[in-house]
């Protein structure tokens, strides 16, 4: 019989786990720090790497969905600064609940538009979404002059570096949304939708699932995810700027894709796309450990990222190849 | 609410469809009982995927009336259409090759079926009814065909079908998994489901339908019994003429002494292929027959050098030649003209002038500039040559038919001159006129001396035109037979092994 | 029949195809209006100049694009090209140094096709986060060269005249490197329509497996197009940091999505298969006369930011459109 999915939940996991070249090189690199003299096996450590992790997890989730309903979104850049900004001008006028709902709203609305485009109007994904985030720059720097803003609220601050207990508000929240969301993907029609839309578009029509609504809806999640990590940021930094998120876009999509969602559509998951964007953290963090200088850092970075994506395209055309 | 002929599932009367300048269905009336198989022929063209479409609610009729399970239908979506009880199975499937089985099954009822458990539950029951084993949590993309066939019919079943219309079910499965379809079909025939037949393979319909249906250009010719028509009828209603010859005389070469060696082989292995060694001689047609699967295209392809494969030993006239990939076959006289023309063999949005030029380029191109003059002369030529029906040289590639599609991917390759060429089902999708043209140009490459290797899942097609034949089986060469003398059963045997009876 | 030009036709064929072309006349046309300045010899000169990096990087990219593929290393080579080749002015000579320069944008292209093909990458998406990483390695490699740091030219003893021509000279009234973009145009005009690899380039990005099967060279034409890419953007980043004295080892930042942008907007899709230089330069005309005309009418900085991509979103918008 087939290997991958033979049996249900358990040997999933597993399986997957042992193909999932991102998780590997996490478990290699957590290998290799058991032989250095340093402090990254302490639990302020590893609760800092997560808390660093923690905003381009939350980015990544809401892309994932973008992807795996085929489709992808590269203005969350663009959002995450222009949330950030309006929030933080919001939060010295208004109670931080409804600003912080403002900011999310914003968000919405931005995904609301990117879906116009790309589902509604069949406009190609990749360079509207391109498009979007640079025009969203530009009104973040329209508002802010380029210049960063910061609120006077202490609250605001203490959302995005507090803690509860040892761990960090940012891991929390962003542990609430990831289970959110993967709950959304694996257990409601929606999220099992999405796969199919991804999948096979018109097979998807066919069979009477709306899938316009739902890839809309897609973009319309994605916002508000790229909002909530804007805000988070602002509120960890206690500052709008229009200059965040310029790398983010590419940087988060190529870690979803690193972690195995592939841009065809269809294919991926929550916790795939978790570890994909954990190994660049992770090897930032232990980088940082090993004492390593920053440029020589990106190098390393830049290799794992067409290491795992060449190994990925291998296999599957050495799959392609047997003759 | 009308209620005539309660034993008819289906009752469509003069429907008619208009697309602006064709009119692909005229006044056209079945009728179709609980619990029978219609099998519903015609060539491409006659009419028979307008008809289905209408039925799923793809297409508006015009007007007639269509009559199902007793209710009047009037502007019906597919997924209405599917829950009364109407459901089609397409030849390319409409499966979601990224997700399981079960949730294939219950596509877009995920809430419905109380989420992962209860789909698995409910697929497992419905594919153990029709006795399939497939496990409800494989992905569709690691199916057989034939899995994903049972996993269609599971599909239809889901929705409590009274009638499954069947879009040319035959074209992928082997002896074994054709027998078994027909079994599932006999079980649903039993509990009362309704089946139309979509086929080509005459005999299919033979042996398994209770009616007929025979379809020309819009037109419902004549609806009969199985039992009341031959062979020669059908094909004579469905062509409009009677076919005396369907294929022409069988080509000889007139040029080389029917001895001479062109092409050996030997000793070709790979994951599929065992041991395989043949010689294919000057000016002639070497078929291969045998079941989807058996390798066919597999040893083809290593010859043509599209798969790499290593350690066998090619020779074309004597002379020891290494071929490791498509520019070396083209340089050694072989040419390749592959099975999906739209996937494999046409540049879609690229012209008709510029299919055809797509193998000449380097014969083209001089200190790395390209002739275009040239070019246009070539495609003039060929388009000429073959009668390929085109507006003009530039008409882009996707706006032909299918046979002349066909035709340009010929050109392509005639153009060089090729001692070799290859053809793998050259006529699947392409109505008979146009067939008969294609093996016309067969017959003609023959008689200037060039040799075919002919690859088809028409077993007629092959023992018509070839002057020899090989059963390939399971990777291996079984037989070789001379298809005017041997008789059919016996290559038969050859080519599905020692595995069961049936046909291709 | 005769010689009777049906005006509406040819006035609607223009909508449908060079809506681009369109959309360029009429902001000029309005700029002119209330700006006559534009017109001036000293703003046209200064168009010609903005034209330079950018439109070499797009007519690069073009044929990478058309090909089916998609080159994000376009910032890190951009980057890697000017720390190096500045830095070997001195110790080499100008010309080598430039040589050179252009070696590296070809050598880093080439690896780039190196790795796409060494591992069977079939789609545009595989191939663009393998070049999005290639890029954050040349970027790095650009960092740790240059120490972070960004080299003046005036820093450079013997002579800079070759780069100072580049980046301010003229020859008579168009600036040189207009005059270069103008014969790299034409070159690449030529290899697009007339050659061989030209046409297998468009052939594989429209059904690569047609292709192969038909003798076609597939795995040349991926090899040129990226070592094309890498040629053109070394040439983009000489021209960018002769104009503005300094190599900043981030120097390519940003292109990579301007250079996309341009190449689609003016109409060249994604998809692959299809397309043109032409139309690329059409792109580029439309997003530097943007920047231009925006400054004559006044438009602050931040607005034209907005303005424009606003504008580019509308551009893909509607000639995405006219495909479906």
């Amino acid at each position: 019989m087939d290997t991958k999915t033979a049996s249900p939940f358990g040997g999933r996991i597993i399986k997957l786990a042992t193909r999932q070249k991102a998780f590997i090189a996490i478990i290699a690199m957590l290998v290799v720090m058991i032989f250095f003299d340093t402090k990254f096996y302490t639990v302020y450590n590893l609760l800092d790497l997560l808390k660093s992790a923690s905003i381009n997890e939350i980015f990544a989730f809401g892309v994932t969905l973008t992807i795996i309903c085929g489709g992808c979104d590269l203005s969350i850049g663009g959002t995450m600064g222009l949330a950030g900004i309006v929030t933080v001008m919001l939060i010295d006028h208004m109670p931080i609940p409804f600003a912080i709902v403002c900011g999310l709203g914003l968000g919405a609305f931005i995904g609301f538009i990117n879906g116009f485009f790309v589902v509604h109007q069949k406009t190609e994904p990749f360079i509207i979404t391109l498009g979007m985030g640079m025009l969203l720059k530009g009104i973040s720097q329209q508002l802010t002059d380029a210049h960063p803003i910061s609120s006077k609220n202490p609250n605001f601050m203490m959302i995005g570096n507090g803690k509860a207990g040892v761990v960090p508000n940012l891991v929390i929240i962003m542990i609430i949304v990831m289970l959110i969301m993967y709950y959304i993907l694996r257990y409601t029609q929606f999220g099992r939708n999405c796969y199919a839309i991804g999948g096979d578009y018109d097979v998807a029509v066919y069979s009477g699932i709306n899938a316009v609504r739902i890839k809309w809806a897609a973009y319309v999640i994605c916002g508000i995810t790229a909002a909530l990590g804007g805000i988070l940021l602002s509120a960890r930094l206690n500052s709008g700027s229009s200059n965040y998120g310029d790398t983010t876009a590419l940087m988060v999509n190529c870690g979803v894709v690193v972690g195995g969602t592939s841009f065809a559509g269809g294919i991926g998951g929550i916790f795939q796309s978790a570890i994909g964007i954990l190994v660049f953290s992770v090897l930032e963090n232990c980088l940082n450990m090993l004492g390593i200088d920053a440029y020589i850092q990106q190098v390393f970075k830049g290799v794992v990222i067409v290491s795992i994506i060449w190994l990925d395209c291998f296999g599957r055309k050495r799959k392609r190849e047997v003759v | 609410m009308e209620n005539i002929d309660s034993e008819a599932i289906l009752k469509m009367k003069d429907v008619t469809k208009t697309f602006p300048g064709v009119k692909a269905l005229e006044k056209v009336s079945i009728e179709v009982k609980r619990g029978q198989v219609l099998g519903l022929v015609g060539e491409n063209g006659a009419g028979k995927s307008t008809l289905m479409k209408i039925l799923s609610g793809v297409y508006t009729k015009d007007s007639g009336t269509v009559i199902f399970d007793g209710e009047t239908i009037e502007n019906i979506t597919p997924v209405e259409s599917l829950h009364r009880g109407l459901s089609i199975i397409y030849q390319e499937f409409n499966l979601v090759n990224s997700m399981t089985v079960g949730e294939n099954i219950y596509l877009g009822r995920f809430k419905e079926m109380r989420g992962m458990r209860g789909t698995h539950a409910k697929a497992r029951e419905l594919l153990d009814s029709i006795g399939s084993r497939i496990d409800t949590w494989s992905l569709v993309s690691e199916l057989s065909v034939s899995e994903m066939q049972m996993v269609e019919i599971a599909k239809a079943l889901s929705f409590n079908s009274k009638l499954i219309i069947m879009d040319e079910p035959s074209s992928s499965l082997t002896a074994d998994e054709l027998k078994k379809l027909f079994d599932i079909v006999h079980q649903l025939k039993k509990r009362g489901i309704a089946i139309i037949y979509i086929s080509h393979k005459l005999d299919e319909i033979f042996d398994l339908c209770d009616i007929v249906t025979i379809m020309r250009d819009g037109h419902v010719i004549d609806t009969k019994p199985v039992g009341e028509l031959t062979r020669n009828d059908m094909i004579a209603k469905m062509v409009g003429r009677s076919i005396e010859n369907e294929y022409p005389e069988r080509p000889r070469c007139a040029v080389h002494c029917p001895s001479d060696t062109l092409l050996e082989v030997r000793s070709l292995n790979t994951k599929k292929l065992h041991d395989i060694s043949f010689t294919l001689k000057k000016g002639e047609i070497l078929g291969f027959i045998g079941l989807v699967g058996a390798g066919r295209t597999e040893i083809v392809r290593a010859v043509f050098g599209a798969d790499k494969v290593k350690g066998h030993d090619i020779r074309i006239n004597g002379k020891h030649i290494k071929i490791k990939n498509p520019r070396d076959a083209k340089a050694a006289g072989v040419a390749f003209v592959p099975e999906d023309r739209k996937l494999q063999g046409l540049a879609l949005s690229f012209s008709v002038k510029h299919n055809i030029s797509m193998a000449a380029l380097d014969r083209l191109t001089k200190y790395g500039f390209l002739n275009t003059s040239a070019e246009k002369g070539i495609a003039e030529k060929h388009i000429k040559a073959l009668g390929i029906k085109t507006p003009h040289m530039n008409t882009t590639a996707v706006n032909l038919s299918g046979g002349n599609q066909q035709k340009c991917i010929v050109g392509r390759w005639l153009e060089i001159n090729p001692n070799i060429l290859i053809l793998d089902e050259p006529t699947r999708g392409i109505d008979v006129g146009a067939k008969y043209e294609i093996y016309l140009l067969m017959k003609k490459v023959v008689e200037n001396g060039g040799s075919i290797i002919l690859i088809s899942s028409e077993l007629p097609e092959v023992l018509n035109m070839s002057n020899r034949v090989l059963t390939i089986c399971e990777g291996r060469i079984t037989g070789e037979f001379d298809p005017e003398e041997a008789d059919a059963n016996s290559i038969m045997e050859k080519a599905i092994g020692l595995s069961g009876e049936g046909k291709i | 029949m005769g010689l009777q030009i049906n005006h509406r036709s040819v006035i609607k064929a223009l909508f449908k195809d060079y809506l681009i072309l369109v959309a360029i006349i009429a902001l000029v046309f309005v700029t002119i209006i209330f700006e006559p300045k534009f017109l001036s010899s000293a703003n046209l000169t200064n168009i010609m100049r903005q034209f330079g990096p950018l439109s070499m990087v797009s007519l690069g990219m073009t044929f990478v694009i058309i090909g089916g593929f998609i080159d994000l290393s376009v910032a890190g080579i951009m980057s890697l090209v000017a720390v190096i080749t500045v830095s070997l002015i001195e110790p080499a000579g100008q010309f080598p140094a430039l040589i050179a320069g252009l070696c590296i944008g070809a050598a880093a292209g080439y690896l780039n096709s190196a790795v796409i093909l060494t591992c069977g990458a079939l789609t545009s998406a595989e191939a663009l986060f393998i070049t999005f990483g290639m890029s954050t390695v040349y970027g790095a490699l650009a960092l740790i060269f240059s120490k972070g740091a960004t080299q003046h030219m005036s820093w450079i003893t013997s002579g800079t005249w070759v780069y100072d021509a580049i980046g301010q000279g003229s020859v008579g009234f168009l600036s040189v490197s207009f005059v270069v973009f103008l014969l790299c145009l034409f070159i690449l005009y030529i290899f697009q329509q007339k050659t061989y690899l030209g046409r297998a380039v468009f052939l594989t990005g429209c059904n690569k497996t047609a292709a192969e099967l038909s003798g076609v060279h597939v795995k040349r034409s991926i090899r040129l197009i990226y070592t094309i890419s890498g040629i053109m953007t070394a040439a983009g980043s000489i021209m960018l940091f002769s104009r503005v004295t300094t190599a900043s080892p981030v120097i390519g930042k940003n292109y990579e999505t301007n250079a996309i942008l341009a190449v689609v907007v003016g109409g060249t899709t994604l998809r692959g298969g299809e397309g043109s230089v032409l139309r690329t330069v059409l792109g580029v005309m439309l997003v530097t006369l943007l920047s231009n005309c925006m400054n004559m009418l006044g438009v602050s900085t931040f607005m034209q930011t907005v303005l424009k991509g606003a504008i580019l979103i509308i551009a893909i918008w509607l000639d995405n459109r006219k495909e479906s």
